[in-house]
């Protein structure tokens, strides 16, 4: 059987078997390819990060549970490790350099991380995995005592820009470069560029060759504030935003009340599950404040828009939610854009699906 | 005061420039009496037109004195005024290399001291040297044993680290440098008695000039350098041997710096080891699966635990232990470490719950303190497809069930605090998961973070269990991420206490383990996705 | 839903004839055991003789948890060695279901004498804060 045959047949029996909660179909679907003679970048690359991107596709569409979801990644989790650890296989041994994968604090999908991690240790990188939400105290502290040639930082949530800012900068103080990676980079990682990233990768193979060119190490220039690199972050919106989060979802839930009287009188789960959409509605507002970016607030808008839909929610209240929300930031006129930016998007995204961030709550 | 005619002849001397140029004659051609930059300088002064329009002053060097020649127009004749400039020449270039020194100093302090790596500074402190003192430099770490560690650096090349066994009494003056003691100043030495190994693949040429700078530390030696150049270069000065000095106690701070920093982080990380949470794999056909997050996030370590002990055979029972030392830091962890200590001690006697807990009671009661610990004990054995077990709760918040039909049982167990009171009794319920079930055990760090969409609830046991209710069937590390996960998002950037969080789940028909006791290990070894 | 606005600690000591009586407001936690547990050592060993019962009011208590209890837990073995008896009053829910869950309550609040078992070694911990 050809490659690309093989590879197709693979990700068709992975897909029920990880959607199945079925590890045992998943472990022999992996295990038949190898003997097929895929390779085990194919399988990681081909195989079971397309299944896993599909996970988070059937999620967001309300075709699989939240335990179908959880389940599904845990499996694709195991099924990674067995193919690093299976007997009778040796790595190459790791005579390229060091480097060191890890997610922004905050980030709980580390399977993007993890492939990548493989892959490079594949291609003969002595590799450090930290793993999901790495604290950046632990990272610096971490680079301290291994001195790698780079950092792999990834992140999915755009949410986590902020704070993605923060450990690039504090890698490259102290002399490591870093390489982003992830859907929270955005597009052709426009915002690994705006954070001061040394480099940007679609995906692990990408990532492998920018690595085998060489990043040149950040010199002593390199120490900056995270405001040198953003100096919109000036006008203190993002600040103030990001401060107010709660007393803004108050203030809104209680407009949404007084404008939808019927909300009083939902389930008290209901209410919450309101509050936390509003509470994310904000926090990408304040992202994309941070990346000066109405795109990015854009973008969450439409997917969540398309998320309500497939779950029957009306998505009215999306739209009632940017009204109220803008009623309390008349002294911010950058939010105000890109609330307007928004709204009109949600106008004209009414029927059309867009892809976005893949948040898996 | 020299005169030269339009034709570029020397008409006079006067006493004072005969003194500089003795043997000038007068009415010779001034390009064979004079410096070539003097008598082009005239050159352009009668060649200009209108007359007196070129430059007046010019500069160069007569003898080994530099001067300024200013010329005046009289009668188609330039009168050259030569102005001794040496000295004020001298000061300028003096200047300008203290600027340059300087400017290269505080970028060495900066590039140095932003990184605690000791091999890192080491390569920074050589290639900067390279770069600034010298053609090439080798820096010489303290021997450890009978190797030394040596980074070479050669100007405009590639940095080479190596480790290997050297005779440093070779080179005059550097057994001194790298003891420490007698004190040494930066000494030049004969390029002759340099041998091979000091002197780095790259340089090209024969050695000139050599200076073995000591690297002084925070009161141990912390290294040495020493820095070459070749024959065809100019020899250092005396300012550049004190530039070098300068530099030397830049890098000598920095590298003791990184190699205290090193050598703490390496003794706390041995000392943590056996505090971490262990990672956990299937044992005996249950899964078991663990997360531990501590109230400060560059803290690893805190006053939660968990352990699981495998039973010696798979009809022998698993003993797992779920715990909560009251307070935080190190100090709640040095404390985990002596109960997680004395539990293993006991499990022999982990038949009966309450038998061991008032043994580590009365092994952890004390006059000095009341800091007393909750658990939460299981003890669990497979049966067929269904997981038996047996559980206590000692102060601790009770485990949850979740069942296959969604529902979520608060177990039954309660008990004393362990600890601080004289004795304590607890009350142990059996139970039996069916495939797909799992049992939760969890620290109140859960429960009580505070946050959400509005910013000041607790995320409560309300939530926990409703969010329980949703794990159904998923397997043990599934249940844990999801439950860490919600509770980390309810935080947001919250303060929170240590969070831990345990699933004891009997896995589902078709879940075998792929590879018992693997399943979590990173490319490299280290622990998996979430261990931290 | 449990609104918890963060709260001011704070201390009121009240004496009477054989009652030392202490109110303790806001949350009583990791930052501020340390400031109870201080604060009722003193009064207990400032005034001659001492109380024969101790109140703790817990009436505008917000929040405790285990370093508060710990803090109890002290409080409770120097009230014993002076003889004096602990009485916990006006217990928040919250408190209430920490001391069913650890199984203290009968402990910390027995007279004196049903404390024997386990008595204080070579010190009683006083010259320690104990909260460490």
């Amino acid at each position: 059987m050809s490659e690309p045959t093989a590879t197709a047949g693979a990700v068709q029996r992975l897909w029920q078997a990880v959607i199945g909660g079925d590890e045992h179909q998943a472990a022999a679907t992996v295990r038949d390819a190898l003997a097929q003679g895929v390779s085990e970048e194919t399988l990681l690359l081909q195989v079971i990060a397309p299944v896993q991107e599909k996970v988070g596709v059937e999620w967001a569409a309300g075709r699989i549970s939240v335990a179908q979801e959880h389940a599904a990644t845990a499996i694709n989790e195991r099924v990674v490790a067995a193919l690093a650890h299976r007997p009778g296989t040796s790595r190459p041994a790791p005579e390229r350099g060091r480097v060191t994968v890890a997610c922004v604090d905050g980030e709980w999908h580390a399977l993007p991380a993890r492939l990548v991690a493989e892959v490079l240790a594949l291609h003969g990188w002595r590799v450090d995995y930290l793993g999901a939400q790495t604290p950046t105290p632990h990272l610096v502290a971490h680079l301290h005592l291994t001195n790698p040639d780079a950092v792999l930082l990834s992140g999915s949530m755009p949410t986590h820009l902020p704070t993605a800012h923060g450990a690039i900068t504090a890698c490259q103080a102290i002399g490591v470069p870093v390489l982003a990676g992830g859907r929270a980079f955005g597009p052709q990682g426009c915002y690994a560029t705006a954070l001061g990233a040394d480099r940007w990768a679609a995906d692990a193979r990408a990532a492998a060759a920018v690595l085998a060119a060489g990043i040149p190490r950040p010199g002593a220039s390199a120490i900056r504030h995270t405001v040198d690199d953003l100096p919109h972050l000036g006008d203190q919106e993002y600040t103030l935003v990001a401060q107010s989060r709660t007393r803004f979802v108050k203030q809104t839930l209680a407009d949404l009340e007084d404008r939808f009287p019927a909300m009083r009188a939902y389930h008290r789960i209901q209410q919450e599950r309101t509050a936390e959409d509003i509470a994310y509605i904000v926090e990408f507002l304040a992202t994309a404040l941070y990346v000066d970016d109405p795109d990015l607030f854009t973008a969450f808008l439409t997917w969540t828009d398309g998320i309500l839909t497939a779950r029957g929610v009306p998505a009215r209240s999306l739209r009632a939610g940017l009204d109220a929300l803008a009623g309390q930031l008349h002294d911010f006129p950058r939010a105000l854009k890109m609330l307007e930016h928004g709204r009109t998007a949600l106008t004209e995204h009414a029927t059309r699906p867009v892809p976005g961030p893949d948040i898996h709550v | 005061m020299l005169v030269a005619d339009r034709h570029g002849h020397l008409v006079r001397l006067n006493d004072v420039a005969r003194l500089i140029l003795p043997d000038a004659v007068n009415g010779a051609r001034l390009s064979e009496q004079v410096p070539a930059w003097l008598a082009d300088a005239h050159q352009r002064v009668i060649a200009t037109s209108p007359p007196g329009t070129a430059p007046k002053i010019s500069h160069g060097a007569i003898g080994d004195r530099h001067f300024e020649a200013h010329s005046t127009l009289s009668e188609g004749d330039v009168a050259w005024w030569l102005v001794d400039a040496t000295d004020r020449r001298l000061a300028e270039r003096a200047l300008s290399d203290a600027r340059h020194r300087s400017e290269v100093l505080s970028e060495a302090s900066s590039t140095l001291l932003s990184t605690l790596n000791v091999p890192r500074c080491m390569e920074v402190a050589a290639s900067m040297a390279a770069e600034h003192l010298a053609e090439a430099a080798v820096l010489i770490a303290p021997p450890q044993g009978r190797r030394c560690s040596l980074t070479y650096a050669c100007r405009g090349g590639h940095v080479v680290q190596t480790s290997r066994q050297v005779d440093v009494a070779g080179v005059p003056g550097l057994r001194e440098a790298l003891q420490g003691f007698p004190p040494v100043p930066a000494r030049w030495i004969n390029p002759a008695d340099i041998p091979d190994w000091a002197i780095p693949d790259g340089f090209a040429g024969s050695v000139g000039s050599v200076i073995v700078a000591p690297l002084p530390g925070h009161g141990v030696p912390a290294g040495a350098l020493i820095l070459l150049r070749s024959s065809t270069e100019q020899a250092f000065t005396e300012g550049e041997e004190v530039f070098a000095r300068l530099f030397a106690a830049r890098a000598g701070a920095a590298l003791s710096a990184a190699r205290l920093y090193t050598e703490q982080a390496t003794i706390t990380a041995t000392l943590m080891q056996d505090l971490l949470p262990p990672t956990l794999h299937t044992v005996h056909g249950v899964e078991y699966a663990g997360s531990y997050r501590t109230a400060k996030d560059h803290e690893r370590v805190g006053g939660d635990f968990y352990d699981v002990h495998p039973g010696a055979g798979p009809s022998e029972e698993t003993l797992v232990v779920l715990g909560d030392v009251a307070g935080k830091g190190l100090d709640a962890a040095v404390l985990t470490g002596k109960i997680r200590n004395t539990l293993h001690a006991l499990l022999p006697l982990a038949e009966d719950h309450e038998h061991i807990l008032n043994l580590l009671n009365s092994a952890l009661l004390t006059s000095h303190h009341t800091r007393f610990v909750t658990l939460a004990l299981a003890s669990v054995r497979r049966r067929g497809g269904r997981a038996q077990l047996r559980l206590t709760s000692a102060g601790h918040m009770p485990p949850l069930i979740v069942r296959t039909d969604g529902t979520v049982e608060e177990v039954d167990t309660r008990g004393t605090l362990v600890g601080a009171l004289p004795a304590v009794s607890a009350r142990t319920v059996k139970t039996v998961l069916a495939p797909g079930e799992t049992c939760l055990l969890y620290t109140d760090g859960i429960t009580e973070a505070r946050g959400g969409p509005l910013g000041d609830e607790l995320f409560g046991e309300d939530r926990l269990q409703r969010a329980l209710a949703e794990c159904v069937g998923m397997p043990a590390e599934a249940v844990v991420e999801r439950v860490q996960m919600l509770a980390a998002q309810w935080l947001g950037n919250g303060r929170h206490d240590d969070m831990a969080v345990m699933a004891i789940t009997a896995p589902k028909a078709g879940a075998l383990s792929i590879v018992n006791g693997y399943a979590s290990g990173g490319p490299s070894g280290r622990g998996g996705a979430g261990s931290e | 839903m449990t609104h918890l606005p963060p709260s001011e600690f704070t201390l009121a000591v009240r004496h009477e004839p054989a009652t030392l009586t202490v109110m303790i407001g806001g949350e009583l936690d990791y930052g501020t055991s340390g400031d109870l547990l201080n604060e009722v050592s003193q009064q207990l060993t400032a005034g001659q003789p001492p109380p024969a019962d101790v109140r703790l009011d817990f009436r505008e208590l917000t929040y405790i948890d285990s370093s508060g209890l710990t803090a109890l837990l002290m409080i409770h073995r120097r009230t014993s060695a002076l003889g004096a008896t602990l009485h916990l009053d006006n217990r928040p829910a919250r408190l209430e279901r920490m001391l069913h869950l650890t199984d203290v309550l009968d402990h910390l609040t027995a007279p004196p004498t049903r404390t024997g078992g386990w008595q204080p070694e070579e010190d009683d911990g006083l010259t320690e804060a104990g909260m460490t």
